[in-house]
Order: structure tokens, then sequence, then C-alpha cells
């Protein structure tokens, strides 16, 4: 075993590391289940004190709120049938019906031994496939890195949800925001407008926690529904021999693809779960039973959903491409560390690197024993009363814009995002794009920029290496087919409201 | 949706201009035949140009109500507002207040458009989470949260 892993494994299994990783199972299982509260808040809630921990433990405690909040969506998904997380959607298909039968624990005991075993497999896909992944991405020249950073902004297009143009919108204008401050190049200053502030240009944590945050409290208060109330009693949440049987072929294929597709980026938690949901129904002999209670139902999504964790990790860790916006807050963490997710990592901080391959295993492993063992306490957290959780998230956000760099003007960029966000939820624009061009926009203008410096304005460098050209095809099938999907929802559209009209 | 998409393109295509103004008088500073600061700028300029417009044709080709989200209840809609409006003041005197003088009524004024009536637990809600929020970032995790008009009397 190397010393990187010995290492690695010493750091994720110190004492406070350990327990930072159980607390942040604990508020991501809590965060998670809450209807109207999402990972990316609960992450943003954490942020603040983040920023003043070593970075080890800064990073369990968000792996562990990562992990723990996949499981804690699917709890309101079976009790409430509002899945906590979008990613908990497909569960509670199945789910909910066995709660409202009366079997909400063994419901719940099947989603939460799904979601281990999904987690464990993506852990070993972490654990064996990203440190290759970092060696071969070590051999990457400028243009490839191009090439590599414009296949995840292509991402882009998978998350315009109703509209590639919108879509397309939203991920311009992020682009447009990174060039607000000192160019990455030539260090000169761009659209500063003399304000010393922006010289370091938008940090992208504090349009995040504006972008997402406060068009979720505002959206909460515009939701006049009141919290439902649980009907459910919880018996035992053991699964049964039998259910264990039922659910190995369901578990398999939710792992092998949440584990899959949580490696390419964009795809994340909702597609997994439905993909192996569906694929689960139709190899399945019982196909009748789902949607009505079916256990396979329950397993299949949730365990895809938790492999799709340790999946997304990968592209994060070794290529520094955030796979959906919770990866985009952990780079953001890490750089907040001095840590910049890359090939490098692997051979600069291998340590760290593996440590936080063994935050993830232990943070999976307490997922199990406290979603098992604290069921019954988490489930009471479901009725914390909204009029005192809503202002303490907004609170946290304004001392996480602040604790930033102690500094008021990004607490008002914070709150201008907040606004943009709220504009664009009202034009219907998604907002994960101009995130992630948040994040990615920095690199592809400097590789873009040195690599054509070197070949002296020559575009044809792009089409020299294999690599880039490998990464440039993947992003013209990627856009071809959001292009498609595009076409294809759009003509869906038209025959719907055509019957609906004759 | 018609109306939004006709407005957010003819916002997005002013912005796209603005943006494109303010490219040309960035400094060109580089090499022959290498891109230089405006070079990025230029290409999101013309992104942004071409997408609005783009959004723009699709807005005037969309029929006229048409279909869009679901708007919020009237009453719902209107605490929003509200929230933003307190948001927006507590952000505005925060930094004189100091921390705890500003969240105190923040909280409180968020706990009542959350649903919270019962005076009692309007007030000890607000300022018992105030307190602790202040007491485990400041002397908890060292973050410099403004005393304001308190410095001196509180830690």
């Amino acid at each position: 075993m190397s010393p990187d892993v010995l290492a690695g494994i010493a750091q994720a299994s110190g004492f406070l590391v350990l327990l930072t990783t159980a607390l942040g199972v604990f508020i991501g299982l809590t965060v998670g289940m809450i209807p109207g509260m999402t990972i990316s808040t609960g992450i943003i809630i954490l942020l603040p004190v983040t920023f003043v921990l070593p970075a080890d433990i800064s990073i369990a405690l968000l792996l562990g709120l990562y992990v723990g909040g996949m499981t804690g969506g699917s709890f309101s998904a079976v009790l409430l049938n509002i899945p906590g997380t979008p990613s908990a959607s497909a569960t509670a298909l199945d789910g909910y019906p066995m709660s409202a039968r009366g079997e909400a624990g063994r419901a719940l005991g099947i989603a939460i031994t799904a979601s281990f075993i999904g987690g464990m497999v993506s852990f070993l896909c972490l654990l064996f496939i990203a440190p290759l992944l970092a060696d071969v991405a070590l051999s990457f020249r400028t243009e490839d890195m191009f090439a590599l950073v414009f296949f995840g902004i292509t991402i882009i297009c998978s998350f315009a949800a109703q509209s590639l143009v919108k879509g397309l919108l939203s991920g311009v204008i992020g682009l447009a925001i990174v060039t607000i401050g000192q160019d990455p190049v030539m260090g000169s200053q761009r659209f500063t407008f003399g304000q010393v502030n922006l010289i370091g240009g938008i940090h992208f944590l504090t349009a995040m926690i504006g972008l997402f945050a406060i068009p979720q409290l505002v959206s909460n208060l515009a939701d006049t529904t009141s919290a439902a109330r649980i009907q459910t009693k919880l018996k035992s949440v053991l699964p049964r021999l039998a259910d264990l049987r039922a659910i190995r072929m369901p578990i398999t294929i939710g792992s092998l693809t949440g584990a899959f597709l949580g490696i390419l980026p964009g795809a994340g938690g909702p597609i997994a779960a439905f993909i192996s949901y569906d694929y689960t129904r139709r190899i399945s002999k019982r196909r009748e039973d789902f949607g009505k209670g079916a256990v396979e139902g329950v397993a299949a999504p949730e365990s895809a959903n938790n492999a799709v964790t340790g999946g997304a990790l990968i592209p994060m860790m070794t290529l520094g491409i955030p796979g959906d916006p919770v990866t985009a807050i952990l780079i953001g963490a890490l750089i907040i560390h001095g840590l910049a997710p890359g090939p490098l990592m692997f051979t600069e901080r291998g340590d760290f690197a593996f440590g936080l391959i063994f935050s993830f295993f232990w943070a999976n492993i307490f997922n199990f024993i406290i979603a098992l063992t604290a069921l019954r306490v988490l489930v009471k957290l479901l009725a914390t009363p909204r009029a005192l959780l809503m202002p303490t998230v907004a609170v946290l956000c304004v001392i996480g814009a602040f604790a930033l760099r102690n500094n008021f003007f990004d607490v008002y960029v914070m709150l201008f995002f907040g606004l943009v966000g709220l504009a664009m939820r009202w034009l219907d624009m998604p907002v994960v794009p101009l995130l992630l061009a948040l994040v990615l926009g920095v690199p592809l203008e400097e590789n873009l920029r040195v690599a054509l410096t070197s070949s002296q304005g020559d575009i044809s460098i792009f089409f020299s290496s294999p690599i880039s050209v490998a990464f440039l095809s993947l992003s013209a099938l990627s856009i071809i087919w959001s292009l498609r999907a595009a076409r294809r929802r759009r003509m869906s559209a038209q025959s719907s409201s055509k019957e609906s009209s004759s | 949706m018609r109306r939004r998409n006709i407005i957010a393109a003819l916002v997005l295509l002013a912005f796209g201009a603005g943006y494109g103004i303010l490219t040309t008088q960035l400094p060109v500073r580089s090499l022959p035949d290498t891109p230089g600061p405006p070079f990025f700028p230029w290409i999101n300029t013309i992104a942004i140009l071409a997408l609005s417009a783009t959004l723009l044709v699709q807005g005037l080709m969309e029929k006229v109500g048409a279909d869009g989200p679901v708007p919020a209840p009237a009453a719902g809609r209107q605490r929003a507002i509200w929230a933003l409006a307190v948001f927006v003041v507590y952000l505005a005197v925060l930094p004189g207040l100091g921390f705890i003088l500003a969240t105190a009524p923040f909280f409180a004024a968020l706990m009542v458009l959350f649903g919270e009536t019962r005076p009692l637990r309007v007030v000890l809600g607000a300022l018992i989470a105030t307190g602790i929020l202040y007491l485990l970032f400041r002397h908890g995790f060292n973050v410099f949260l403004p005393t304001g008009v308190l410095k001196g009397i509180v830690p």
C-alpha cells in the first residue's frame, strides 16, 4: 500500500475527523429530509464554519453532509410523498405507497440499506479509478485541458430543463461574470470600475449562496401549504431476509448505474435514480407491482442516487470538473484551503486526496449507522418549525458571505446574486449553468488563451492532439444530444397541446 | 411565458450591448497574433447577443397566452416581497448597528413572515437564535462579526 494511501487512512480516521464526518452525516440526513431544504442549502449553512476549520475536517463535514443528504431525501419521499431532494423523486414512487399501507419502516430500512451499498460501490470506484484517471490527466497539455474544460461547460446543455437557449444564456452570463477582476493570463484589470473589491473578481461561493439560498427562502415563503404531518408510526426498520434477497439485483443495477452516471458530469442523482428504476421495472417479473409499493422500486433508485456521490467525486478530484452543484461547492471549499482539485492533487497532496476518499468511506459507514439507529429522532425533526429554520438559514447566508473575506462587499454581492436568482426563476431560466460557468470560466479562458498564444493564434492546435480531439468530439455529441432532447420536448409539448385543444 | 421571454431577451440584449461597449475599452496589451485581455469578453459578447436575439425570436413566435410556470398565490408573493424588503434594510443597517442589534429584529420579522404569530415565541426565538449565532461564530469560529454600536459592551 502506498504511503499516500496510508496517510489518507490516518487522516480520515482521526478522532476529530471521524466526529465531524458523523456530524456532517447527521446534518445531511436532517437537511435532506426537510422539504424545501436541499443538499446545496445544507452546505451553504455549513460554509462559514468550513472557512475556519482545517481542510481535512471541513471536507469531512461537507462529504458527510453530501452522503447523508442523499439518503435523507428519501425519508420525506417515503413518509410524506415529498422528495427532500430531487434525487429522491423516484424513491417516492414506491416508497410512499409502502408507507401508506403501514410499511414505512420497511421502506426506510430498504432505502437505508440500498443507499449504503450504493455508496460503498461508488467508494470502490473512487478509490480505484480516481488515481488512474489523475495519472492520465497529468499528461494533458494546455489544448487538452481547454478541450476537457469545454466538455465540462457543455454540461450546461443538460441542465437546460425547458429551453436550451435559456440554459446557454445562463452559462454565458456566468462566463461574462468571471471576466470581472484580474485577467488570468496578463493580470490586467477588467470591468472593475475602479472598485478595489472587484480586483479579485466575484467569489463564486458568494454568488452561489445568493443564487441558491435566497430564491429558496423566497419560494418557501410563497408556498402557503402547511407542512404535512406524519401519520405513520415506524415499526422495525431492519430489512427482512426475504427483502434483502429481493433487492439484490435492483441494488446491483442501481449501484453500477449511479457510479457510472456520477462520473459523467451533468447526469446527476435524479437521472441515475430514474434510469435504474425504469430498468429494474423492465426486467422485473413483478412489473405490475411497481408504483404500488414494490421493494425493488425503492432499492434501485436509492442505491443509484447514493452511488452517484462517489462517481461525481471522480471528475471533481482528478480533473477539477464539477458534475453537479454540490461538487462545484466542494471545489470552492477546497480552493479556500489552498487545495486546487485536479490531477496534481494526487501527486502534490496525495495524502489529502486519499484522506478525502477515505472520509467518503466513513461518511457511508456513519450514514448507515446513524440512519438506522437515529431514524425515529430524525423523523421527529421533520416537524421543525419553518419559522425558526428559515430565518436561521437567512442569517447563516449573511454570515457565510461575510466570513469569506470579512468584507461587507461580499454580502451585498450575495444579495445581488439572490435577486438575479429570483429573476432567473421568474424567467424559468436554470441557475446551475451559471454556477458551473463561474467554476469553469477561468480555466476555460486561461487554457484557451495560453494554447492560442503558444500556437500564435492557430486554432488547429486543438485538433493536433488525440485527447483534445476526443474531448471536443464528446462536447459535440453532448450538444447534439441536448439539441435532440430539446426538440423531443418541444414536439411532445406541441402534441399534448394539440390533444388538449381537440 | 411569452411576455417574460421577450422582456428577458430585451434586457439581455441591452446587457450584451453594454458588456460589448465596456469590452472595447479594455486595454489591448498583447503580442501580435495572440489573444489579449478583450479576447474572451468578445466571445461572450457575441454569444450573449446571438442567444438573446434567438430568445427574442422564440418569444415573438410563441402563442399569446402560452403556459408558463404557475405563479405563487398573492398572499405568498406579498410575504416574499416583504421578506426581500426586510433583507435589504437588514443589510443596510448591519455594518452600523452591529450583528446583534440588526439581526434580532430581522430574525423576528422573518419568523412572523414565516407564520409565527405568538409574540413571546417570536421575541425569545429571535433573541436566543441571534445570541447563539453570535457566540458560535464570533468566539467559536473567530469570524469578526461587527459589534457596531455595542462595541465595548458585548464581548
